[in-house]
């Protein structure tokens, strides 16, 4: 399964084989670098229904406490506070829309590239031979929305390569995957 | 308790050495001390506190008996296992393969008894250190080699777990495989004494201890009050500051780097003597520190990072490898840089700017940051007043980042981070965005290479 994936992505390989000097001219975009040999893969949309209840759960919790101490005491400053709850929930919101949106991972011969993050931008290069192990986890509100998160580790404690929001065949395929190719081109430290 | 898997080397297991629970009770006597702290020794008088602190003391030396009697290492294969605990029987298997680096450690009490405390680093979160306490030092330094040995891509252990003693008497230590064909040492460089004290009396707690005694002093003299208290903990306070200079000095005294075929060899200590024994293909990063005031004699300080990381955050630094020159000129730190990762000149690094309008993020520190590639690794200088220079070699780089936040994208700026094992890594710094993702495939093509060639 894996043979037939990496066929179309050879020129990737060469690119990233070739010398290091040759790799300076190309289209480069704030967000998508090397755009014509790699292909994201965006998340499911799904995610945005997860993080949005996780949301919900928080705000509905502050705002009844506000509301209470409000009706109780009476005082501007709690309806003040629901008022800015509000407005930072809606900031949210869209955040949450347009970074889900943002996030998605492609996986090259050699590395697994995963991005995120819209106020602070992130790109992570992960080689296959790099792994350690690979996690893959199912929240209670992930599982409802049929999602999984697949988690690269490396012997780094700073390598960052989470990929939320996977369909599970999808998370068990590159599970099964970037183990294979872990355990093809794995090496010790 | 026995698992199934060991079948051809079942070497009996050994004990500790015989004194260990003396030295280890030696040792929670300062603990006990110190937590009982001056207030308790003025309250309850001196009697009772000698009272107090020998029935804890009866207790603690109890306790390190009990763990010296069930505690137990044999090595099994390619493995060295640790049994340990009374109630909670726990058997450590440290697979040899990720050691990191070896450390033979001579606290003072262990000096005056012959004896030595081995510690591994190996890979791997948690409690990756495990230190057998106490050992004789032939024992220690046999073991030691004999675990690089087996460490070494040199696959002998159903040979060596053979040629390990049979029938051992519990209680007793016998020297344990027949000794390693003694590897060449050559010296590579040592600090001079005067140099370390001069180079530790040169930082901000050794400057400012003198204004601090005549603030303490002063005060005395005016509120005249001499109790016994407020001057003992006023002294325990002032050593506390002062701790870090002077534990550097007993700790890298005598400082002598040495290397054979494969391995480096630090030796180091007043009271205790530490010989650190790191594989050169375990050197994960090198960072070279030039701290503000060392900078009058032209010093550095050079830094190695190995993978094995043990404890918290308050064990930072303390326990680890990591010393490769506590103080040195630059021709020195060449020296031993090139020892250490052949090729690399660290006078001679090609380092690049960020571009000009980096400086309204750094207005000051612009022209100190920088990121160069040489042929063997990535390099990245940082740091306005202690200038800091991060050499990490292309072979150890983990993974590759680019980071950018929202200042950096106004400016069209970005971090590329190479990420290693059990050290920060290195970071370039706000580098153009172009040339930040130039620099990234850069890393990810030379790591990958770095990985193939060997």
């Amino acid at each position: 399964m894996s043979e037939e994936r990496a066929t179309p992505e050879r020129g990737a390989e060469e690119r990233a084989a070739e010398p290091p000097r040759a790799a300076g001219e190309r289209g480069i975009t704030a967000l998508e670098p090397w755009p014509e040999t790699v292909r994201w893969q965006a998340v499911s949309r799904d995610l945005i229904w997860v993080e949005l209840l996780q949301l919900g759960i928080l705000v509905v919790v502050v705002l009844a406490g506000l509301g209470i101490g409000w009706a109780v005491s009476g005082h501007w400053l709690f309806g003040f506070g629901l008022a800015v709850t509000l407005l930072l929930t809606l900031w949210r919101v869209s955040a949450i829309v347009r970074a889900v949106r943002a996030w998605g991972y492609a996986e090259r011969d050699n590395d697994l590239l995963v991005r995120h993050g819209l106020l602070v931008r992130r790109l992570s290069i992960v080689p296959y031979a790099r792994m350690q192990f690979v996690d893959v986890s199912a929240g209670p509100l992930e599982r409802v929305f049929n999602l999984a998160t697949v988690q690269l580790h490396t012997a780094a404690a700073a390598s960052d390569a989470r990929v939320p929001g996977l369909r599970p065949a999808e998370a068990a395929r590159l599970r099964d995957r970037l183990t294979a190719l872990g355990e093809d081109r794995a090496e010790g430290l | 308790m026995e698992p199934s898997s060991v079948v051809v080397s079942a070497e009996p297991r050994r004990r500790l050495h015989p004194l260990s629970p003396l030295l280890h009770s030696a040792k929670s006597l300062v603990v006990i001390v110190a937590a009982l702290s001056w207030s308790t020794l003025s309250r309850v008088g001196l009697g009772r506190f000698s009272l107090l602190v020998l029935v804890l003391l009866m207790g603690a030396a109890a306790l390190s008996v009990i763990s010296w009697f069930n505690t137990g290492y044999h090595v099994v294969g390619r493995e060295l296992r640790i049994h340990e605990g009374l109630l909670w029987r726990r058997t450590r298997a440290i697979p040899l393969e990720r050691l990191q680096a070896v450390e033979v450690v001579r606290p003072l009490l262990a000096q005056l008894t012959g004896l030595a405390e081995l510690r591994l680093e190996v890979v791997g979160g948690g409690k990756a250190e495990a230190p057998l306490a106490y050992v004789s030092v032939a024992d220690a330094v046999a073991l030691r080699d004999r675990l690089l040995q087996l460490a070494g891509r040199a696959p002998v252990p159903a040979e060596a777990a053979a040629r390990a003693p049979e029938g051992v008497e519990p209680g007793t230590v016998p020297v344990v495989a027949p000794p390693v064909a003694a590897v060449p040492q050559r010296p590579l460089h040592a600090v001079s004494n005067r140099d370390l004290i001069v180079s530790q009396l040169l930082t901000p707690q050794a400057l400012f201890l003198p204004f601090g005694l005549a603030f303490v002093v002063a005060q005395f003299l005016y509120e005249a009050s001499y109790g016994f208290i407020a001057i003992a903990s006023t002294l325990t306070a002032m050593a506390g500051v002062i701790l870090q200079p002077a534990r550097r000095v007993l700790e890298d005294w005598n400082f002598r780097l040495a290397r054979d075929a494969a391995a480096l060899r630090a030796r180091h200590g007043l009271l205790e003597t530490r010989a650190q024994t790191v594989p050169l293909d375990r050197v994960q990063a090198v960072t070279a520190v030039w701290p503000l005031l060392w900078r009058v004699r032209g010093w550095l300080r050079l830094r190695l990072d190995v993978a094995g990381y043990s404890g918290g955050p308050e064990q930072e630094g303390r326990n680890r490898p990591d010393r490769l020159l506590p103080v040195g000129d630059l021709s020195t730190a060449r020296a031993v840089v090139l020892e250490v990762l052949p090729g690399v000149d660290l006078a001679a690094l090609p380092f690049g700017a960020p571009p000009r309008r980096a400086r309204w993020k750094h207005p000051l520190a612009r022209a100190v940051l920088g990121a160069g590639l040489t042929p063997e690794v990535f390099a990245v200088r940082s740091g306005l007043l202690a200038r800091q220079v991060s050499v990490v070699p292309y072979a150890r780089i983990q993974s590759v980042r680019v980071v950018q936040g929202p200042i950096q994208r106004r400016l069209r700026l970005a971090t590329v981070h190479a990420d290693t094992a059990g050290s920060p890594g290195a970071a370039a710094v706000d580098r153009d965005l172009a040339e930040a993702w130039e620099l990234a495939a850069e890393l990810t093509a030379r790591a990958r290479a770095a990985r193939l060639a060997r």
